[in-house]
């Protein structure tokens, strides 16, 4: 029987394995054990070893092994390429929540300071005023406007900057639906390793969780379309086709999302057949 | 188990996670820690300084601290490497927990670092909980408990969560175990449920 100090045969002789923390460990994972026939540790086994002077003394070299183990788990989780790319698709998210958040409350300052705006009145979006803010009479109003219009630039570099690096980690998926829609899907799905073993049905309500429960519990319509939907081929579709234009955008994409994970290149002949395929799809019905 | 004014707590140096103090001892809030929740619940739940406990879905190490300060050791396993950094640092203080970085459904990747247990406590966010249950019998001792917390969500949110219950005791009898208590983890946690079993030697092959 193998364990992570050394190995116990039938019996009972003790043969301890050489080497540091790091010999062991490279041991315990080069070890295939058969839970069927395992027998675990046990007290009097350990004892009768007599490689440890002492319970303390078991415990703390075990712990040397475990935790080099854990710490080398946690490295490599990091080293993955997508792991920086999926935090600042995240960070990118929120810093859209948060902008419009403090818009709305800015305005509402503003409209204080200026009796003649109207926020009804207002054209586009609470950003385009963001300018005229700016220019108001309080002081302290135009320093928070100031640090949003701030706020909102840094977010443009990001989203820019995860359009690249989307470009270079997904590279089939960033060309069949543009960096940021690809790389909010792949955060969404918890990264490349789990959106790689997604079903293309799963990839097409991803960002739809809320709509795909209340389905499956209360049986309300199924959502044609989570975070896809934010691909232009999506919403541009007409109506009666934007359902199958999602499902199979999201079928392609689930093959883009493997092409990418297994083996992390372009290929252009995929792009271009998935391409006309989707193509096809969306202008079907005119 | 230590009782200070009704409140569950467990002896050892504070801050692990910013826990309240009630005269030298850390509170431990059934509303955080299902095991807490247990313990107000079933006062014949117990942890003795001679327990050997295997901790399956360790997380970020908060429950494990107020085990690991009753307990002689915690084998604590957690798959997800985020908590496993708060986990680290939670080992760093309590010499008595080893951290096992291992996926609870593939206890032969860490089966050689595990001793036989006098407690296996589950509390894992998967799919097959009663599965990975029965996979971690062979680690039990003989006349161990073996404490499942029944995330009824995870299993199948198609289910009512009793369904999802009854069809968990159903499989751990099936096992080999014999289910001592089950209750509703309410009203501290929603649709989750505790199952103490033991391994039975009649139902055994």
């Amino acid at each position: 029987m193998e364990y992570w100090f050394g190995s116990i045969d039938g019996s009972g002789v003790c043969r301890p394995a050489d080497g540091g923390a790091p010999e062991l460990l490279a041991r315990v994972r080069s070890l295939a054990t058969d839970m069927r026939v395992f027998h675990p540790l046990t007290e009097e086994v350990i004892e009768g070893c007599g490689i440890f002077s002492d319970r303390r003394e078991y415990i703390r070299r075990l712990r040397e092994v475990t935790i080099l183990h854990s710490r080398e788990v946690i490295a490599d989780a990091a080293q993955e390429k997508d792991a920086e790319l999926l935090q600042m698709v995240r960070m990118l998210d929120q810093m859209d929540e948060v902008i419009n958040l403090l818009t709305e409350r800015l305005v509402e300052w503003y409209q204080v300071t200026d009796p003649s705006f109207s926020s009804k009145s207002r054209k586009g979006a609470g950003r385009r005023i963001l300018p005229r803010i700016t220019k108001s009479r309080s002081p302290p109003l135009r320093g928070v406007a100031r640090e949003i219009e701030e706020l909102g630039e840094a977010r443009k570099r990001l989203a820019t900057e995860v359009s690249r690096r989307a470009g270079g980690v997904i590279p089939n998926m960033s060309e069949l639906v543009g960096g940021l829609v690809a790389a909010r899907i792949m955060a969404r799905a918890g990264g490349l390793t789990s959106l790689a073993r997604m079903p293309g049905s799963s990839v097409q309500v991803l960002g739809a969780e809320a709509a795909l429960f209340s389905h499956i519990r209360q049986g309300s319509p199924s959502p044609k379309h989570g975070l896809i939907f934010q691909h232009r081929r999506v919403h541009n579709a007409p109506r009666e086709v934007r359902g199958q234009v999602a499902r199979i955008l999201a079928g392609k994409l689930a093959i883009a999302a493997r092409i990418d994970f297994y083996r992390g290149s372009l290929d252009p002949d995929f792009v271009a057949d998935a391409q006309a395929r989707i193509d096809a799809a969306a202008g079907g019905v005119q | 188990m230590i009782r200070i004014d009704g409140n569950l707590v467990s002896p050892g140096p504070g801050g692990v996670y910013n826990e309240r103090m009630a005269k030298g001892y850390r509170v431990w809030d059934p509303y955080r820690s299902k095991l807490s929740a247990l313990c107000m619940l079933d006062p014949k739940i117990d942890l003795t300084a001679d327990m050997r406990v295997l901790y399956l879905g360790a997380a970020n190490g908060t429950t494990v601290s107020h085990v690991a300060d009753y307990v002689d050791v915690v084998y604590a396993v957690e798959f997800a490497p985020r908590p496993l950094r708060d986990l680290l640092a939670v080992s760093e203080k309590r010499k008595n927990i080893v951290p096992i970085a291992g996926d609870a459904t593939r206890p032969d990747r860490y089966a050689p670092f595990v001793e036989m247990v006098d407690l296996l406590y589950q509390d894992v966010a998967q799919p097959d909980q009663a599965g990975i249950l029965i996979k971690h019998i062979p680690f039990l001792k003989a006349g161990g408990t073996a404490i499942l917390m029944l995330k009824t969500r995870s299993v199948d949110i198609r289910q009512t969560p009793e369904a999802v219950f009854a069809e968990t005791i159903t499989r751990l009898t099936d096992s080999g175990l014999r289910v001592v208590t089950s209750c509703w983890l309410e009203p501290y946690h929603h649709d989750h449920a505790a199952i103490v079993c033991v391994v039975d030697p009649a139902g055994m092959s």
